[in-house]
């Protein structure tokens, strides 16, 4: 468990140009792809998972399972909450280096902060270091 | 909630040494856990994080002036309010 006080901000500079970074996603707008499982709304403790979205998936293919938000725009469009299209346009602006293969999509709303916390915000960090190998991580709240 | 749970993946993520940028548009909840870095887009809707549907240039506005955070000035523990007029009421 992170035991720095929450006066205490870790910060990790920018130590290249963003146009050489692999850029990941991650959100807690409940956002995962069709053919995953698709988070527990059902229970009321909240759901302490997470989906890996690959960075080539389709907007087509994603799709948001989360109940403590109205979710009807990212319905529509995705990108309102998991902005993968965009970032792709930056990306043959130059402006980003990469998309990372792995992003990532979670449910944010859980009644079980110590278990959020202590367990899916480290796994879902490491899973950005290891799997996604991103530079930089945009996230979003939903 | 979701905006509060994501400034602790968020800051799991810069302890391990890679540098982030949160968009939040419940600024108030999100500033309580101290992000490393945040901006918020002011009178967005929650669900509407870029902005509304089909606005993919106010999109990629917002991504991009969430990544120039990465560039600017150090602001450790605060939320950076934007102005978006195109998003509307």
């Amino acid at each position: 468990m992170t035991l720095l006080s929450r006066k205490c901000v870790p910060f990790t500079p920018l130590d290249r140009e963003l146009s050489k970074c692999s850029v990941a996603l991650v959100t807690a707008a409940g956002v995962h792809r069709t053919d995953q499982e698709p988070f527990h709304i059902a229970d009321e403790l909240g759901d302490l998972t997470f989906r890996g979205i690959g960075g080539t998936d389709e907007v087509s293919d994603l799709m948001v399972t989360h109940h403590h938000y109205d979710h009807s725009d990212a319905d529509q469009d995705v990108n309102v909450v998991f902005p993968i299209e965009p970032l792709r346009e930056l990306l043959r602006e130059g402006i980003i280096g990469q998309v990372a293969r792995q992003h990532v999509g979670y449910m944010g709303y859980s009644m079980q902060l110590k278990l959020m916390y202590e367990q899916t915000a480290p796994a879902i960090a490491e899973f950005i270091d290891r799997q996604a190998k991103a530079d930089v991580v945009v996230l979003t709240g939903g | 909630m979701c905006h509060r749970t994501v400034v602790a993946v968020q800051r799991e993520i810069e302890m391990r040494g890679i540098p982030t940028v949160l968009i939040t548009v419940s600024p108030e909840v999100s500033a309580q856990m101290r992000p490393p870095r945040a901006m918020s887009p002011r009178a967005f809707r929650i669900g509407n994080s870029m902005g509304r549907p089909g606005m993919f240039d106010l999109q990629k506005r917002v991504l991009l002036d969430a990544l120039g955070l990465l560039v600017g000035p150090a602001r450790p523990g605060e939320v950076i309010e934007f102005d978006y007029p195109e998003y509307g009421e």
